[in-house]
């Protein structure tokens, strides 16, 4: 399977994690992403802040370049962008007319965008299942998607948009137990993280202490927003509402990878701020007991 | 009308229900194609919102004052730079009221007339962000954070995050510019020109951008 792949700003720096565990298990899948050339940012929530124009443009701009071809994403923030462009580009054409003068050639809004999740959720699932060497038994996750992966629905299409199980499915066939949780798909502050962090220390705390009751091991994200959010304010939450958390928070790319053998290093586990190596090793997942549970498993 | 009139037979007149609101909602559904006037008030929005208990106005109540035309309230509002565009409101919604596309009109109308208010750093962070789009096609996180610290002065607020991802890896120094800038920045002219041709030319049809 070959998708062009857009992987987006953050995903270049502040979610590098995302980037090499995402590549690392696509290629244990035989999964092809070759990235766009000389993509540009989607616009972000600064774009549709901005100008109803230019946020359409942007992301007309990358995928007019991918030249037809269908397009796979990994932040979920760039995800939305991407797909609400085709949904105004390709639903009306006096908005498809304007944004091709902004971008100098016509876009019909139609290429296919796909998240990474919809990839391996529903087509790769019997690859995925076929490559599991180390199944992540006895880990329990709160599965978190955030926003913008299922909302709004008529424009995303990914999943039920008040309870996806998209993620849950992945990490099951993976071996480990996804809960059922309400906070799934509340919102972590998001961009707030620079202009208000305040907005974010308070959301995110409730996500926090939700995935704590559900009585999870760690959570598991597919944004680059969320994941610094829940990481690595995790301590300024604990402090600020006197709350002792302690939850490892991953990308769902780097769990799969650990299932399917990849190592810490391929992985970037050294990026996370809250240490998840304790965790890990007390499932059998690094280390010593990670080498006898895959041995036992041949 | 005769009452044997069925409804095959009637004319359909047309109504432009922002007609009937002031021109708040009229401009609003200019500049974002959302119309604010078929909200009647559930306010499953605001059971929703993420920030109803933060701001000045839950969302059902800054539709029904644009729908009031209540100008000054609503482009002075704090609710509408607290928004964090989650769209939970219009995935509820049983009218689709897209209430983060009116905020979006509603932030740009707000700036534009001088009335945002005092304390968002949301308009300076969109500003240092776009700026650095147009110049680099990508955003360099980095340079975009000291960007924003320069312009709000707040040194001291998430002092040690910067240290804590440099260490992760999380923050590289330096970002790759994409090829492309004159083409840029007449794509950014002709959007803030509305989709106008730049001066200078027609754009090219067809083909790679």
């Amino acid at each position: 399977m070959r998708y062009t792949f857009y992987p987006g700003c953050s995903l270049d720096g502040t979610a590098k994690d995302f980037h090499r565990s995402t590549l690392a298990v696509a290629a244990k899948l035989g999964l092809e992403l070759p990235e766009l050339e000389d993509w540009i940012c989607c616009g972000s929530t600064a774009a549709h802040n901005s100008d109803p124009l230019l946020a359409d443009a942007l992301p007309a701009q990358n995928l007019l370049a991918a030249g037809g071809r269908a397009v796979a994403v990994a932040c979920a923030a760039c995800y939305s962008r991407l797909k609400m462009a085709n949904h105004h580009i390709a639903g009306d054409a006096a908005v498809r007319a304007k944004v091709a003068e902004v971008v100098g050639a016509d876009y019909d809004g139609l290429t296919p965008v796909r998240h990474l999740l919809e990839i391996l959720g529903r087509d790769m699932r019997r690859e995925i299942a076929a490559g599991i060497r180390r199944p992540l038994t006895g880990l329990r996750v709160a599965c978190y998607y955030g926003c913008l992966l299922s909302r709004p629905p008529e424009v995303t299409q990914f999943d039920d948009a008040e309870n996806p199980t998209l993620m849950d499915q992945v990490l099951e066939i993976a071996g480990a137990t996804s809960v059922d949780w309400p906070h799934k798909t509340e919102c972590c502050g998001a961009s707030f993280s620079i202009t208000d962090p305040s907005i974010v220390l308070e959301l995110s705390d409730q996500i926090l202490a939700m995935a704590q009751a559900a009585g999870v091991d760690c959570i598991a994200t597919a944004c680059p927003l969320c994941q610094l959010n829940l990481d690595m304010r995790q301590k300024d939450i604990e402090a600020r509402y006197g709350r002792r958390y302690h939850l490892p928070v991953f990308y769902v790319t780097q769990l799969l990878g650990l299932a399917m053998g990849c190592s810490a290093r391929e992985l970037s586990l050294d990026s996370l701020f809250v240490e998840p190596k304790g965790l890990l090793e007390s499932k059998g997942l690094l280390g010593a007991g990670a080498r006898s549970k895959a041995e036992a498993r041949r | 009308m005769s009452p044997t009139t069925t409804p095959a037979e009637m004319t359909p007149v047309p109504i432009e229900i922002e007609q009937i609101g002031g021109s708040l909602a009229a401009e609003v559904k200019a500049w974002s194609g959302a119309s604010p006037m078929t909200c009647y008030q559930c306010a499953k929005c605001s059971s929703g919102c993420p920030v109803s208990n933060r701001g000045d106005a839950k969302p059902h109540e800054l539709v029904r004052l644009v729908q009031m035309d209540q100008r000054q309230a609503v482009l002075t509002s704090r609710f509408i730079w607290e928004c964090t565009s989650c769209q939970t409101c219009i995935t509820r919604c049983p009218q689709k009221v897209d209430i983060p596309a009116i905020n979006d009109a509603l932030r740009a109308l707000s700036l534009s007339e001088g009335l945002a208010v005092a304390g968002t750093a949301v308009p300076v962070f969109n500003e240092a962000f776009l700026r650095s789009v147009r110049k680099r096609g990508r955003v360099h996180e980095l340079g975009l954070m000291v960007a924003f610290k320069l312009r709000t002065r707040r040194f001291f607020e998430d002092l040690d995050k910067a240290p804590m991802m440099l260490k992760k890896g999380k923050l590289p120094l330096f970002s790759s510019r994409v090829r492309g800038r004159s083409e840029r920045e007449k794509l950014f002219r002709r959007a803030a020109q509305g989709g106008a041709p730049a001066p200078g030319g027609a754009p090219a049809q067809g083909g790679k951008p």
